[in-house]
């Protein structure tokens, strides 16, 4: 893995390129949306890539609690950052896309409305993190967090379904379903690379910077502890 | 078990002589009632639709405040520690305070139910039997994760800010479950919220258990 | 084809989010490296 290291930030920029490159150049425009369809292809991929960062933070967060690795205690923080944000692409790119085609900016469309919970959920677990003190234990109060958090997801599915009770609503189209063209289809699948590769860079930024840091603060109270 | 009971006497006991937590408990609830309630004169369709929402926001807004009351009063005593220090399972805590918070939620609602009834015109008494199903089944899913929680925040710096922004989002599924039962409940009986009452129920459990098996790595100092 | 503003706005929320990201990134890292300068020269005494 550490001899792929080098490899990932120009994987980063030729899969994003190339995501583009499919997004507006190959791709034939959708008949029914027009041209905003194509928003559709980073809005879904960030969905993706913000499910993958609360699942690990789920994860991390188990590890942490049952071994207390300071790296599990890491991959959690940045997780939850890289979810975030994504999951903050996925909240802001669905109104704009609603907006022309629906006339809304906002249904309580199942899956919107429980993007917009994890959301809420995970900047709670951000909060906390940032605000719960100096206390050793927030680490361990932020994981707990993380892995209720994982384990309300199948019941907000299961809920928000009520929502909408018997009458078909006509905003709720399940998104994507118009996807016609095979060139449709991989420019979906690289988009969600370019996203997954750049989230991992990210990552792994965040998490080496996260290792400096008590590194930093370890020495910081040696040298206090000095004087 | 036995352990949990204890607590759970010990709470309620202490409870009782005071009759703190409960007594504001309940204004809190009646006087959040009334703000929400106030300018509206509904006619019987829209306080049935008013009525769910209402309850439940009345419910969850008071039950914070109530459970994490609970955990300060602990804290500024140092009793957790006292607790902890004696040969109990933290979990057994958990289910004693998880019962103490169940009953105290139930007390308020002994109140807030029938008011609602009566300032919104609406017959709950029809619907009683129903009601309750779906306010035990609400109360043990929000108790069990209002309870984790509050044992968390009562440990950090902003804590009367942080449990309700880490709870509420969670809590939304219950929510959802609990207004929808109670409106179908109010409208036709407890068969027709079937779907709504699978969502409360697997909501308390898989929070219950997870509340049971997480306290310990709140609480371990 | 008058959809064109919706299409920037989606892809410049994008944009500004990972810019700010990674602004936040570097600025931890600068302040991180003035940290370990400080601690150095404080050893160094």
């Amino acid at each position: 893995m550490r001899r792929l290291e080098p490899l990932l930030a120009p994987a980063v920029f030729v899969s994003m390129l190339a995501a583009l490159w499919l997004i507006f150049m190959v791709v034939p425009t959708e008949k029914e949306m027009g041209i905003v369809q194509r928003i559709f292809y980073f809005h879904v991929a960030s969905a993706w890539l913000a499910y993958m960062g609360f699942f690990t933070v789920a994860g991390a967060s188990a590890v942490y609690l049952w071994k207390g690795s300071a790296a599990a205690d890491r991959a959690a923080l940045a997780g939850a950052e890289i979810g975030v944000l994504f999951c903050t692409f996925v909240v802001i790119t669905g109104p704009i896309w609603a907006r022309p085609i629906w006339g809304v900016w906002w249904t309580w469309d199942p899956r919107l409305t429980m993007t917009l919970i994890l959301w809420a959920i995970y900047a709670g677990y951000l909060m906390l993190r940032a605000f719960g003190g100096d206390d050793e234990g927030v680490a361990r109060y932020a994981a707990v967090l993380g892995i209720v958090g994982v384990l309300d997801i199948p019941v907000i599915r299961v809920s928000v379904r009520l929502l909408h009770g018997i009458h078909p609503n006509v905003l709720n189209q399940p998104k994507g379903s118009g996807l016609v063209d095979p060139s449709m289809r991989l420019a979906l699948y690289v988009a969600s690379i370019a996203m997954l590769l750049l989230a991992g860079w990210l990552a792994m930024v965040r998490m080496r910077q996260e290792r400096l840091a008590s590194e930093v603060a370890a020495l910081r109270r040696q040298v206090e502890g000095r004087a | 078990m036995r352990a949990a009971l204890a607590i759970l006497r010990k709470d309620l006991r202490i409870e009782w002589r005071t009759k703190e937590s409960l007594s504001s408990l309940i204004v809190l609830g009646v006087l959040l009632l009334v703000a929400l309630t106030v300018a509206y004169d509904p006619t019987p369709e829209t306080a049935a639709t008013l009525a769910p929402p209402v309850l439940w926001a009345t419910f969850v807004f008071t039950g914070l405040l109530g459970i994490q009351r609970g955990f300060l009063v602990e804290r500024e005593n140092d009793c957790l520690a006292g607790l902890l220090g004696a040969p109990i399972d933290p979990a057994s805590i958990f289910a004693g305070k998880l019962a103490a918070n169940l009953v105290l939620l139930a007390a308020m609602q002994a109140i807030v139910v029938p008011l609602v009834g009566l300032f919104l015109h609406v017959d709950l008494g029809a619907s009683l039997g129903g009601l309750v199903v779906v306010l035990l089944l609400g109360n043990l899913g929000f108790a069990a994760l209002a309870t984790l929680f509050a044992a968390i925040a009562v440990r950090t710096r902003a804590r009367e800010v942080l449990l309700p922004v880490l709870l509420l989002p969670l809590l939304v599924p219950l929510l959802i479950g609990a207004v929808k039962a109670t409106e179908h409940v109010l409208a036709s009986g407890l068969a027709a919220a079937g779907d709504a009452l699978g969502v409360l129920a697997a909501f308390d459990v898989i929070f219950t258990v997870a509340g049971w098996l997480l306290f310990t790595y709140v609480v371990r100092d | 084809m008058d959809n064109f503003p919706y299409l920037f706005a989606a892809y410049a929320a994008i944009w500004i989010g990972l810019f700010l990201y990674v602004r936040r990134l570097a600025r931890r890292s600068r302040e991180l490296e003035e940290e370990i300068q400080d601690l150095r020269r404080q050893l160094g005494r």
